[in-house]
């Protein structure tokens, strides 16, 4: 027998007491797994439309709190066009708008004509027109869950508006929404001559880093470019808050878990008192029956950290589809679990070290004494 | 119990710490040995004095109360004195630090209870003190399965304690207590929960060991009959030796 299998056995000596801890850690562990997959999905939906297709940066409102407030006058376009390295500018307005049982149905409003932007690629049908035509092209995953075709009609704001085409982005919160033309948009949103954002391609010999300073430079009170997602968070306080957010959940779990494992290892090490003493007896080190304590608290965290991994990832897929679905894609990064698995085997070692100091430093003669 | 494996016991124990037969060294020397409990409340030990030779049989009988037990776990190191002088194999237990490699190297406890460890098996106890020594995991097993061929157990080696008899668990103690070959073995009325036809089979065990392998055996115990197996036996009363 290794000393490691002996570790492995006592855990398991009460069963349901080491299921109870074991769920309780797992939970907040799902918690923390369930929040990263949502999180980076978040993130990686964002910085899919900051990037859209060719271009190169954006250009959003200076001190806006969230990306989706960000409201520009549409003159900055032209102005932003003429910064030099600028090969061009195009506006954009996003909105969103509860339609066909989606509370989250993006619409983008774009000049038609500046569509490659955006990686889109209209798969039936043709693009809309620009001006004020009532038209609209709508999305893969739209179109299958409104059931709706090309020839078909999208009502927004009361109006009817003909679908003219399906595309697909691979994005999954463009692919459940529509595009149509700017002039539309801000008509339905009520905010004429604004855009949300503008999209920025420079000339192929130009520098990001220098077209961006230019910009800033000029126009910096009004407007901020977005060329990463770092530069986001440092605009973006709604993604600020939700990094904050797991941050403090995180925490609590710790807490929370190492108490548990606490309670859990103090019980375990009570009831062990005798045995602890005829370890003693026969030579443990003090070193060794604190290893093994704080070992048995570590495999029980460990457990947890497995238990809770696929609990947060079933909790995902059971209630993504309630309610969010087209608007967060999940994303399942190895960091998310590594996170959850630290924070396990911080609970551990926190959680067990009290008890297995406590054991190791009891003297075998009143351990063996005990009743 | 007979004895077919003789080949092997000469293995059990014997090693360079206590090959030779019987000498003049003594491998306990206590000199006024005071322990109290209870802030001094209790007095368990009154300036005891006493001196054992290397691979003598000493039993300790005396009154319940009498600090027989507190003795042995004096010399076996689980506890230490208030005052006064102990030496055990050559060490001082009252000077010296970390006794857990005395324990494991010098020491072998039994108890009245067997004491084994519920969800270990019985070959899985037996392995227990050998974490400590230098051991392969291998060779750890060679040494158990050897043991529990000697208390013969053998057929027995993946039960688990509860599912053996009073005397088969005792003998799992015996293999225990030899594993990482003693120089002394303490035993704490081994036969006190026992019936006492059990008890003689485990007393036989006791006394061969010390016969054969030479070892030291010290043994507490309430009834004189068991008592009058050992070369010698020493009344504890109050404390102290009487003489
Ligand atoms: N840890 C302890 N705390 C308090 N008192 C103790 C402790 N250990 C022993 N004593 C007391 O010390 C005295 C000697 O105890 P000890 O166990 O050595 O007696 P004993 O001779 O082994 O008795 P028995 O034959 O009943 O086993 C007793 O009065 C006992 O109550
Ligand atoms: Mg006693």
């Amino acid at each position: 027998m290794s000393f490691f299998s002996l570790i492995l056995k006592n855990p398991f000596r009460n069963k349901t007491r080491s299921a109870l801890a074991i769920v309780g850690i797992a939970i907040g562990i799902a918690t923390i797994v369930a929040l990263g997959i949502i999180t980076d999905g978040l993130k990686t939906s964002t910085e899919e439309t900051l990037k859209a297709g060719g271009s190169d940066f954006s250009v959003v409102e200076s001190n806006v709190s969230d990306m989706f407030l960000s409201k520009i006058d549409e003159s900055y376009i032209n102005k932003i066009k003429s910064v030099n390295g600028v090969e061009d500018a195009v506006g954009v307005l996003t909105a969103i708008q509860p339609i066909g049982g989606n509370p989250y149905f993006v619409l983008i409003g774009i000049d038609p004509n500046k569509l490659d932007i955006s990686n889109i690629k209209i798969t039936k049908g043709k693009s809309f027109s620009n001006g004020s035509a009532k038209e609209v092209i709508i999305g893969k995953v739209a179109s299958e869950k409104l059931n709706k075709t090309i020839g078909d009609t999208l009502t927004l704001s009361q109006k009817k508006y003909k679908i003219t085409g399906i595309f697909e982005t691979g994005d999954l919160q463009q692919d459940g929404g529509a595009f149509l033309s700017l002039e539309n948009l801000q008509d339905i949103e009520d905010k004429p001559d604004k855009v949300t954002m503008i999209y920025v391609k420079i000339k192929k010999d130009a520098n990001v880093d220098e077209v961006t300073k230019a910009i800033e430079d000029k126009y910096g009170n009004d407007v901020t470019t977005i060329a990463s997602l770092e530069d986001l968070q440092s605009v973006d306080q709604g993604l600020n808050t939700i990094d904050t957010a797991s941050w403090a959940i995180s925490i609590l779990a710790i807490v929370i878990g190492g108490i548990g494992v606490i309670n859990t290892m103090i019980m375990s090490v009570f009831e062990r008192t005798r045995e602890i003493g005829v370890l003693k007896a026969v030579g443990w080190k003090n070193r060794r029956i604190l290893g093994m304590i704080l070992g048995e608290s570590i495999v029980l965290t460990l457990v947890a950290g497995i238990v809770g991994s696929i609990m947060g990832v079933l909790a995902i897929q059971i209630l993504l589809p309630l309610g969010m679905e087209g608007f967060i894609k999940p994303v399942y990064s190895s960091d998310v679990f590594i996170r959850g698995f630290l924070v396990a085997l911080i609970v551990g070692l926190i959680g067990g070290f009290y008890p297995a100091y406590r054991a190791s430093k009891l003297p075998p003669t009143e351990a063996l004494r005990y009743e | 119990m007979n004895n077919q494996n003789k080949d092997q016991n000469a293995e059990i124990i014997s090693n360079n710490k206590s090959s030779d037969k019987k000498t003049s060294k003594n491998i306990v020397e206590i000199k006024n040995l005071k322990k109290s409990f209870d802030h001094g409340k209790i007095t368990a030990l009154n300036g005891l004095n006493l001196e054992i030779k290397e691979g003598e049989f000493v039993s300790i009988i005396g009154p319940s109360g009498s600090g027989k037990s507190t003795l042995l776990n004096m010399i076996g190191a689980l506890d230490k004195a208030d005052v006064g002088d102990i030496t055990v194999s050559g060490i001082d237990l009252i000077r010296k630090k970390d006794l857990s490699d005395f324990r494991s190297q010098e020491i072998g406890f039994i108890f009245q209870l067997h004491n084994l460890i519920p969800n270990l098996s019985v070959l899985e106890n037996v392995e227990v003190p050998m974490f400590e020594s230098k051991i392969s995991g291998k060779e750890m097993r060679k040494r158990a399965l050897e043991l529990l061929d000697y208390v013969e157990l053998s057929d027995k080696i993946k039960r688990k304690p509860t599912e053996l008899s009073g005397g088969e668990r005792q003998r799992v103690a015996i293999a225990r207590a030899l594993a990482n070959k003693p120089s002394i073995i303490l035993a704490d009325e081994p036969t006190g929960s026992l019936d006492s036809k059990t008890g003689q089979v485990i007393l036989q065990r006791l006394k061969e060991l010390h016969e054969k392998e030479n070892v030291t055996l010290i043994m507490v115990t309430h009834d004189m009959n068991v008592a009058s197996l050992a070369d010698r036996t020493i009344e504890v009363l109050d404390g102290q030796v009487q003489n």
